[in-house]
């Protein structure tokens, strides 16, 4: 257990010579340390709460000098003047993984901190007679003052944001700050952001003529926009996870594109998420219960770190490593989810949610029960709401916000899972006040219908109504974290799920202004989006390249600079599909005839007594559609949202699910194999050569099931596979991704011109022109004299202008500028 | 250096590094790579057979038994070791080979049992662990122009923590011709250079204008593409260069030409090759399931090893057949076997393990060990001890998370090296 302390030595050494730390930055002349400013901090924020009075972890406690010297179950806590001896500082000195490294499964302490209580021990361990230790948490995060008036509107909320913001940087020395992007930039960067895909020719005409006040109307364009709402389903769908092939998954994904299409409040959304009950077919939002597989502990988990951005989840096998939570706070929120139960049909295989009659959860857990009986567990939420004396502005705003739209909107039933108890019976809804009809729905919750189908959960009602709280601090500023990040490249907390006392939160104020600016909205997530993008801080440009790194990232860390971004990959891929013109035939019909070269397997006629195997014939010709070697890496197969939300009976796809994927391959193998009945035909492979015309097109991104297959271009491009929490995009550069777009049929179907879009037209009439044409079209503006003259010789010297030109758009396709936005 | 071909950050992973020091941790260490002169192998070609593939049908047969099933156990060029008779060809084989039989699983559900035997690690919240190939390609340098991780006939796990980079190329199917590797149809190589030049001008301008780091880093990966497409070592993937007789010798079926391809491959340097193949989640009609596997792998394997023997590549390739676990030892009422984690096998050849050896035992009808229990990380640990890599070494996740390569305890199974 005890380390050597030679080789502890070495490796402090080595730490400490390679940090430069000298004896003279940190110690104080000859009496050593000063225990009450320098080591007592240390020891209270690092030690003392695991050893004290109430919990002496080893029997240590390191909260008054008597018991500290007293030591541990093991060794000696404290030699005096011998740090080499002493656990405290050998220990410390361990590297996290280290068997017996301290603090335990805490944050190592700093090259400073080390030195100083190797310092201390040496020069005596001075400790002044009577004071006693009690643990310090870290230090609360600095606040700036908020704005004390509400904003007038929202280009005054932006203008305010600023204003925080800047407070806040206040304190930083000689920040760089980056000047305001141009008009087109702005254009390009919004457009990206809002509705996934790079402007049009048409849009950027609108834009120019637009007026002074372009950039604002051009928010207020692209906020209304169709695409918007498929943009921010894939938002949604990182954030909740969304896979398609579970069940309820496409049923869940059509669920949030409805939801965000129809401004429905996030918090209504989410009280619906966490309280749905019933089969996705009739309540698609139950889709985000059985993702998890109705599990308590997985749905306390990922309820708490998704819509609070806390890893409770960490708490589920101890109390929270990093944190304060304790591991019976993660199963009293567990409680509230424990009754729900997953139900698969026998006759169909449907999957639904339901609600049992018994708690699940139960206390203590299994491993730690040992004879002790173990009880259900009462549902308790852990977080705080907060009560103020006075109510602040943005919750009297709220409240008077949604009065009204109750008011305005008939009466809706607030709980979805009420919809799918009362499946298939027609429910007008007449007096939404109406006691008896009230009284009605009160018994009916409790009625089993369908033989117990579908049953309400009284308690992720309850729980829902707490998380989606406007009193609840964490609710609203983990998803205000979230959009921030997916607007300015990255959160005021990183990772974005992860608040905490003992995580870096910078910019405190502004994150709590825009949480309190989202809920005085009524969660709306375009009001949101709003106030962010009229700020200056989404409208900066980039660093130029002569500033030094570390400039370069505090910048970015502080919201003076713009960080570069890569569209993400459905972006990316509908901006190729845009500027390439391929959404729809570009070239007539028969213009790219083809003969192709095909090997096929052709039967001889002979048979032989042998295996069956994976690849045979018959399992090649089931599948027509799709490219037979294994890279229909660029397809989109598109997901139909308004069909999913239609009532129809999908059993027969529920119930292939009743089998894992495994199973079904095993089946499939089988019975291809007893077809052939071990006789097999003898196949000789043959060159066969056909005929086809390849005109292609693309439809969006936007609408596959998601996630893609693996490798294909969407997850190539950052695509999580979402299925663990915590896991987010990627924006790493890859090899396999400048293959795909170097090679790929996407790009090079994009850069050819075909007769059908305008450029073919302007092309023969104006070579200037049509290179201009080419730029705003794939780059969103003009090119420079350098640019256009490089251009015009590229085509001038092409074999005809039609491949020049497309020779010029394959690289503008391919390049930086394109795939990062501005 | 790492065989992954780390494009991002590279100089903020430097700036990180350093800080990692000032914490006390000692760079030389995170620096630190394999040593090859521990190394016995050089490469790894590992099938994966997804689904749980039975031991008892395959390398663990119990004669006599009533958890036998239709199978007889036939002699091997090892005298006593015995394996099923759907592998009348590798069985001539076995001695450069070893079998590893008490395994035990945790996991019965295919994800987390999948999750488990590919990485080493437990599904755990907020961490994804890399899997084998990922640790392998990070850990040793790379050989060749060819990716150094590539996974045929599906795909390999991901990276995890290690990051995309060191996740495998993927072939779809061993044979065909990927169209990513060369310029699209119509683009001949002359103009196909002149659109890479306009390309690389315009990249050099953003880059240079906004100084960013993440397009240095795509300006690198770019250029490794290229020479890739131009490498002569892409030639590994053609197998119209190998005899009619060759690939019938392996079997002209998906099977047997990835085994081809992953021979090939491992030729041409690439340090870890992973075959993919499904169809062992055997619930119903077992036995004629598996004869018809046997009839896949057993001259796809033997005609591998004896390859790899004859050109003297067999000492420094491990070759590899694992599955997420067994199968019940009971018969089901469909002629099935059902998931079983706590007693499997596992296969190894080459790469330095010593030929002939079976490692463990499970009990009489195949139910649990009945000695030496190997744990599922002993197996990792036995694969990175053949490559010379540290298991006691750790990595750093991106947001500084201290990991382990081979999970605390794993130990590498010392009869076999």
């Amino acid at each position: 257990m005890v380390k050597k302390p030679l080789a502890v030595t070495l490796v402090f050494a080595l730490a400490s010579t390679l940090a430069g730390f000298g004896q003279s930055d940190t110690t104080a002349a000859a009496g050593g340390p000063d225990f009450v400013t320098r080591i007592q901090p240390i020891l209270e924020r690092n030690c003392v709460r695991c050893h004290n009075h109430d919990k002496d972890k080893g029997s240590l406690r390191l909260d008054t000098y008597e018991e500290m010297m007293k030591g541990g179950a093991e060794a000696d806590a404290v030699v005096v003047g011998k740090p080499e001896e002493s656990e405290l500082i050998i220990r410390t000195h361990l590297r996290p993984i280290d068997e017996g490294f301290m603090p335990d499964e805490g944050q190592m302490l700093t090259g400073e901190e080390l030195e100083l209580l190797s310092d201390w021990v040496k020069t005596g361990a001075k400790w002044p007679k009577g004071v006693t230790l009690t643990e310090k948490k870290p230090e609360p995060v600095k606040r700036v003052a908020m704005p004390e008036r509400p904003p007038a509107n929202a280009a005054q909320a932006a203008a305010y944001l600023d204003d925080i913001l800047k407070r806040e940087n206040a304190a930083e020395k000689e920040l760089f700050k980056a000047p305001g992007i141009s008009d087109m930039a702005f254009l390009r960067r919004a457009t990206i952001d809002l509705i996934g895909r790079i402007p049009t020719m048409d849009e950027i005409d609108h834009y120019e003529k637009a007026g002074a006040d372009r950039r604002s109307k051009l928010i207020e364009e692209l906020l209304g926009h169709d695409r918007f709402s498929e943009r921010w389903t894939i938002f949604y769908a990182d954030m909740l996870r969304i896979r398609s092939n579970l069940p309820g998954g496409n049923s869940l994904l059509a669920y949030v594109n409805q939801s965000i299409e129809q401004s429905k409040p996030y918090d209504t959304m989410v009280h619906e998420l966490i309280s749905a009950s019933g089969r996705p077919n009739s309540n698609p939002a139950v889709g985000y219960i059985l993702g998890e597989n109705a599990d308590p502990m997985e749905l306390a988990a990922a309820t708490s770190q998704i819509f609070l951005g806390v890893r409770l989840g960490c708490a589920m096998c101890h109390d929270h490593p990093f944190d304060d939570w304790q591991q019976k706070d993660f199963y009293e929120l567990a409680a509230f989810f424990g009754k729900t139960k997953r139900v698969q049909s026998r006759n169909n295989g449907t999957v639904y949610a339901t609600e049992g009659h018994e708690m699940m959860v139960m206390w203590p857990p299994e491993d730690k029960a040992k004879d002790k009986p173990r009880r259900p567990v009462a549902p308790t939420f852990p977080f705080t709401l907060t009560e103020y004396e006075k109510e602040p502005h943005y919750l009297t705003r709220f409240e008077q916000k949604r009065r009204k739209s109750d008011a305005s909107k008939p009466k809706q039933d607030k709980d979805a899972a009420i919809e799918a108890l009362l499946d298939g019976i027609d429910t007008s809804p007449s007096k939404p006040k109406d006691p008896i009809l009230a009284e009605a729905k009160r018994e009916s919750r409790k009625l089993n219908v369908h033989n117990d189908l579908y049953r309400v959960s009284e308690l992720r009602d309850q729980l829902a109504g707490l998380v989606t709280s406007p009193r609840n601090g964490f609710f609203a500023r983990a998803f205000v974290n979230r959009v921030w990040a997916e607007l300015m490249g990255h959160g005021f907390v990183e990772p974005l799920d992860n608040f905490s006392d003992y995580t870096e939160l910078r910019h405190a104020t502004t994150l709590d202004y825009l949480a309190h600016e989202f809920i005085a909205s009524g969660y709306d997530l375009r009001s949101l989006i709003r106030i962010i993008m009229l700020s200056d801080a989404y409208q900066l440009d980039h660093i130029e390249g002569d500033h030094a790194l570390t400039e370069r990232e505090r910048a970015e860390k502080n919201f003076t600079a713009a960080p570069v971004r890569r569209m993400l990959g459905e972006v990316l891929y509908d901006s190729l599909v845009v500027a390439g013109h391929l959404s729809d035939y570009k070239w007539p019909a028969g213009a790219n005839i083809k003969t192709i070269e095909r090997q096929v397997r052709v039967p001889t006629g002979e048979t032989r007594m042998i295996d069956g195997d994976s690849s045979t014939p018959a399992m090649q010709e089931a599948k027509t559609t799709i490219r037979r070697d294994g890279y229909d890496l660029e397809s989109s197969l598109e997901v139909d949202f308004d069909s999913l939300l239609s009532r129809a009976e999908k059993s027969d796809i529920a119930s292939m699910k009743n089998k894992s994927d495994e199973q079904i391959e095993a089946e499939k193998m089988a019975a291809m194999a007893r077809m052939q009945s071990r006789t097999r035909m003898i196949y000789r492979t043959e060159i066969k050569t056909e005929k086809i015309d390849d005109n292609p097109r693309f439809s969006s991104a936007m609408l596959m099931a998601t996630p893609a297959p693996p490798a294909h271009f969407l997850r190539v491009f950052g695509q999580p596979t979402r299925e663990g929490l915590g896991e987010f995009r990627e924006d790493h550069s890859s090899l396999r991704q400048q293959l795909m777009m170097l090679n790929g049929r996407l790009t090079n179907e994009a850069a050819r011109v075909g007769p059908k879009e305008p450029l073919h037209k302007i092309l023969q009439e104006d070579l200037r022109r049509a290179i201009e044409w080419a730029y705003l079209e794939i780059l969103t503006r003009k090119p420079d004299a350098i640019e256009s003259n490089r251009a015009h010789s590229i085509i001038q010297s092409a074999s005809s202008p039609a491949e020049g030109m497309a020779d010029l758009r394959w690289a503008l396709l391919n390049s930086h500028e394109f795939r990062y936005q501005p | 250096m790492s065989g992954c071909n780390d494009y991002f950050y590279t100089r903020r992973n430097m700036l990180k590094l350093f800080s990692a020091s000032v914490l006390g941790m000692p760079i030389s260490r995170m620096m630190a790579q394999a040593d090859p002169t521990k190394a016995s192998a050089e490469h790894v070609i590992l099938f994966w057979n997804s689904g749980g593939m039975s031991h008892l049908d395959t390398w663990d047969p119990k004669p006599g038994r009533k958890t036998q099933g239709e199978f007889n156990p036939i002699k091997t060029s090892v005298p006593g070791m015995e394996i099923s008779e759907i592998f009348p060809q590798l069985a001539k084989q076995m001695h450069h080979a070893a079998l590893i039989r008490s395994i035990q699983g945790t996991n019965g559900d295919h994800g987390r049992a999948q999750y488990e035997l590919q990485t080493g690690f437990n599904v755990a919240p907020n961490v994804i662990h890399p899997g084998l190939g990922s640790l392998v390609v990070h850990e040793r340098e790379p050989l060749g122009d060819l990716p150094a991780f590539i996974s045929i006939s599906g795909q390999a796990p991901r990276a995890g923590y290690l990051g995309q980079q060191c996740e495998a190329y993927y072939v779809g199917r061993p044979g065909e011709k990927d169209p990513y590797l060369a310029f699209p149809e119509g683009i001949h190589h002359e103009r196909g250079q002149k659109r890479l030049e306009i390309l690389a001008e315009m990249n050099a301008r953003a880059s240079g204008r906004t100084g960013c780091e993440e397009m240095k880093a795509a300006e690198v990966a770019l250029k490794d593409a290229v020479n890739l497409m131009e490498s002569p070592a892409l030639k590994a993937f053609e197998l119209k260069e190998e005899s009619q007789d060759t690939i019938a010798r392996y079997g002209d079926n998906e099977f047997g030409r990835g085994a081809l391809l992953a021979r090939r491959l491992v030729e041409k340097g690439v340090r870890f090759v992973q075959v993919n193949r499904g169809g062992f989640d055997n619930h119903g009609n077992i036995f004629e399931a598996m004869r018809n596997h046997g009839a896949s792998m057993d001259p796809a394997l033997a005609s591998l090893i004896e390859d790899l023997k004859a050109n003297g590549k067999l000492s420094k390739t491990l070759v590899v057949v694992l599955s997420e676990f067994g199968r019940t030892p009971r018969i089901n009422n469909n002629g099935g076997r059902d998931h079983w984690a706590r007693v499997f096998s596992a296969f190894m050849a080459g790469g330095g393990i010593k030929g002939g050896s079976i490692v463990g035992a499970s009990d009489a009808d195949g139910m649990d060990p009945g000695e030496r229990p190997v744990k599922v990380y002993d197996i990792h640990a036995t694969i990175c001890a053949a490559l010379g890599i540290d298991i006691t070494k750790e990595l750093y996740t991106h947001d500084g998370r201290p990991m382990k390569i081979v999970r605390k305890g794993g130990q590498a199974i010392s009869e076999l090296l």
